[in-house]
């Protein structure tokens, strides 16, 4: 019974999908500046030196993206933004409660990229396409294929 | 295109690729046209070997072009009796033949190569010396490029190495200044806290020497913004531009640029002079105080790393040059971005005459470098005075300007206007210039090589490099605002790159060989 209710969740409206994710796209940047504003691993010049600041920040940027979404996603498959527009990441088989090690070690994967849709280079094609194909019948992005999973309505 | 035209056009392309490979590869190395930045040891920038006089000038012509790897070119050549070291940012230094540009070697070199090139002995080895801008000092083979020694200061870091060094006998002076100029952009960096300073090196091993800071006490923390990010001071007071060493004195002279925070320094926008051995402090003049700028004070909203007030960035950006009066007196006359000039007794640093020549701004003023021509008692000045950040074009006074040695007095003048209404066709020079004992060769940044006459300023040659060339390398080469180190003079030739962005100029990759026509008996 519990089964059919999950497969019976609509599928999320794409501009509902997209608001979710401009939310996050700007709440786990805005963590982890204060973050890094907190911790000062880009204020010494020798952070510069070689780039060394590269590696404490991108740690710095998981772990807000885990402090921000990490219960929710592990509880209801939603990310902060998915939950502020009432939408959640389902298994696309089963329609249950997706995985959590799919959601980190897939689906989130592709979530940096987003970021480079603003450069003007070639690569910004990459989260183009993988958001591009949301505009298939199954409203699904590539990175829904590759974990599994669809985002429903709830 | 016919089909008969694909195996002609490889044809073709085969046979100029043998035609540069059949370049000798051993550059001469017995006749060098610059023993330095200054060409002299004294700055003068005056070129004495040089066929090119007032009577010849109008047959120069360009002979050869080649297409730079990068558009904003900041290298100044070194030539020798048949070859043209070139620093090529993206590639490297390139060896070419000074007639046809076809390439002898390449040594290739990641970065920005920001200098001029030196040549030094090494043993019985002929080195080149050049700089990268953040990775640091090189010496190379002038033979065949193969690589001596690379050094670095490790006393502060983040190390700027833009200006080019002076080497004095078996020490090499290296200007130092800091990435943190253009660090402070980013909000969330702990603006300021490294200082400029002078670099001494063993000419032979590249071993370090001693390392003087610009600034003595090291900076503190003085203020937070964000509640998080700490504030530091005192910091900056770069060194942009070539030192001078003077052997009478066993002093090295140089300027120093403005603080990147407060507090303020009583050695910033200031000149100093340090014994040659030691480092030691001789003594140091400020002309500007309370100059406290960083790149952050440019943007259009009140920056959390640019400290109030904002100061007017008054670098001395170009060289200091000794000049030897009539009297038997020495002046040192140096001139900063605020367009003044001044004359000063090189044994204390008091000032022996000034002059204004123009409104001054952050790009100049004075901005790259003077001339000074001791035969004929003069000092030239190119004024640049382009509107910047800070300052509108209102007031500016653009152009050259022949002043008394002694005196400062301006003896002749040369105004440049715009050629459009637009900033990259602004008339100023901002460039470095070079004269001979007839002649003064200003690039200026709308493009325009011009050739003046010493003696009364009347200009005799010029020429517009705004145009695409078809070049000897097969690159194709645009040229663009002329600025930085400024022409190089050579025999019958006359070398400059063309193109610089570094300022929103306009961009350029032309490197242009300029040769006086031969003339059949």
């Amino acid at each position: 019974m519990s089964e059919a209710r999950d497969m019976a969740k609509p599928l999320a409206g794409r501009w509902r999908r997209l608001f979710a994710t401009l939310i996050d796209l700007v709440l786990v940047p805005a963590l982890t500046i204060l973050l890094v504003m907190m911790t000062g691993v880009m204020e010494d010049p020798e952070d510069y030196r070689n780039s060394a600041f590269v590696l404490p920040v991108f740690a710095l940027a998981i772990s807000s993206y885990l402090l921000l979404n990490g219960y929710w996603l592990f509880m209801r498959g939603q990310t902060v933004g998915k939950r502020l527009l009432s939408v959640a990441i389902v298994d696309h088989s089963s329609g249950a409660r997706a995985h959590f090690w799919k959601l980190i070690f897939i689906r989130t994967l592709f979530f940096p990229f987003l970021y480079l849709t603003i450069t003007p280079a070639l690569i910004a094609l990459v989260p183009l396409i993988d958001q591009f194909a949301i505009f298939t019948k199954q409203r699904r992005c590539v990175h829904d294929y590759a974990a599994g999973t669809r985002v429903v309505k709830v | 295109m016919k089909w008969w035209t694909w195996p002609l056009t490889a044809c073709a392309l085969l046979l100029a690729a043998g035609a540069i490979a059949k370049c000798e590869p051993k550059p001469g190395l017995n006749t060098f046209f610059s023993d330095g930045w200054g060409i002299d040891a004294d700055n003068h920038r005056l070129q004495r070997q040089t066929t090119l006089t007032r009577n010849n000038v109008h047959s120069l012509r360009l002979a050869w072009s080649y297409g730079l790897a990068n558009k904003k070119p900041r290298m100044w050549p070194l030539a020798t009796e048949d070859t043209l070291f070139i620093g090529d940012t993206g590639r490297g230094i390139v060896a070419l033949d000074r007639n046809s540009g076809c390439e002898r070697w390449i040594h290739s070199q990641p970065g920005e190569i920001a200098s001029a090139i030196l040549h030094l002995k090494i043993g019985t080895r002929t080195a080149l010396l050049y700089l990268e801008r953040t990775s640091g000092v090189y010496a190379i083979d002038a033979t065949d490029g193969t690589p001596i020694w690379h050094a670095e200061v490790n006393d502060q870091p983040l190390p700027l190495y833009s200006g080019t060094p002076f080497i004095a006998g078996n020490i090499v002076y290296v200007p130092i200044s800091s990435v943190e100029v253009a660090l402070a952009m980013n909000p969330i960096y702990g603006c300021c806290r490294t200082s400029g300073g002078m670099a001494a090196f063993n000419a032979a091993t590249g071993k370090k020497l001693w390392f003087r800071r610009t600034i003595s006490s090291p900076a503190r923390q003085v203020g937070r913004h964000w509640r998080f990010v700490k504030e530091y001071g005192p910091s900056g007071a770069p060194v942009w531009a070539a030192p001078l060493y003077n052997a009478k004195r066993g002093l090295i002279y140089f300027g120093t640029g403005e603080n990147y925070s407060r507090p303020t320094t009583n050695t910033s926008d200031a000149i100093f002079a340090l014994a040659g051995m030691t480092g030691a402090l001789k003594w140091v003049h400020q002309f500007t105080t309370n100059d406290s700028y960083n790149t952050s004070c440019d943007v259009p909203f009140d920056h959390p790393n640019c400290r109030r007030p904002k100061g007017p960035d008054l670098d001395f950006g170009a060289p200091p040059v000794m000049v030897h009066l009539a009297n038997d007196r020495d002046v040192l006359v140096v001139g900063q971005k605020s367009a003044d000039i001044y004359g000063l007794d090189p044994d204390n640093g008091a000032i022996l005459w000034k002059n204004r020549l123009g409104r001054g701004g952050a790009l100049g003023g004075v901005h790259w470098g003077i001339a000074a021509n001791e035969d004929a008692g003069l000092v030239f000045v190119p004024i640049s005075d382009i509107e910047d950040a800070s300052h509108a074009t209102r007031g500016s006074r653009p152009g050259l300007y022949a002043l008394d040695a002694a005196t400062g007095k301006i003896r002749w003048q040369h105004a440049r206007t715009s050629r459009c209404t637009e900033r990259n066709c602004y008339g100023g020079i901002s460039a470095a210039i070079t004269a001979t004992p007839d002649l003064i060769a200003a690039e200026s940044f709308d493009g325009i090589l011009e050739i003046y006459d010493a003696i009364n300023g009347r200009l005799l040659w010029s020429d517009d490099s705004w145009k695409h060339y078809a070049t000897v390398n097969g690159v194709p080469a645009s040229g663009g605002t002329y600025d930085a180190h400024g022409p190089m003079i050579a025999g019958d030739q006359i070398i400059v790159t063309s193109g610089y962005d570094s300022f929103f100029q306009k961009p350029g990759n032309a490197l242009l060989v300029y040769q006086l026509r031969k003339v059949t008996p």
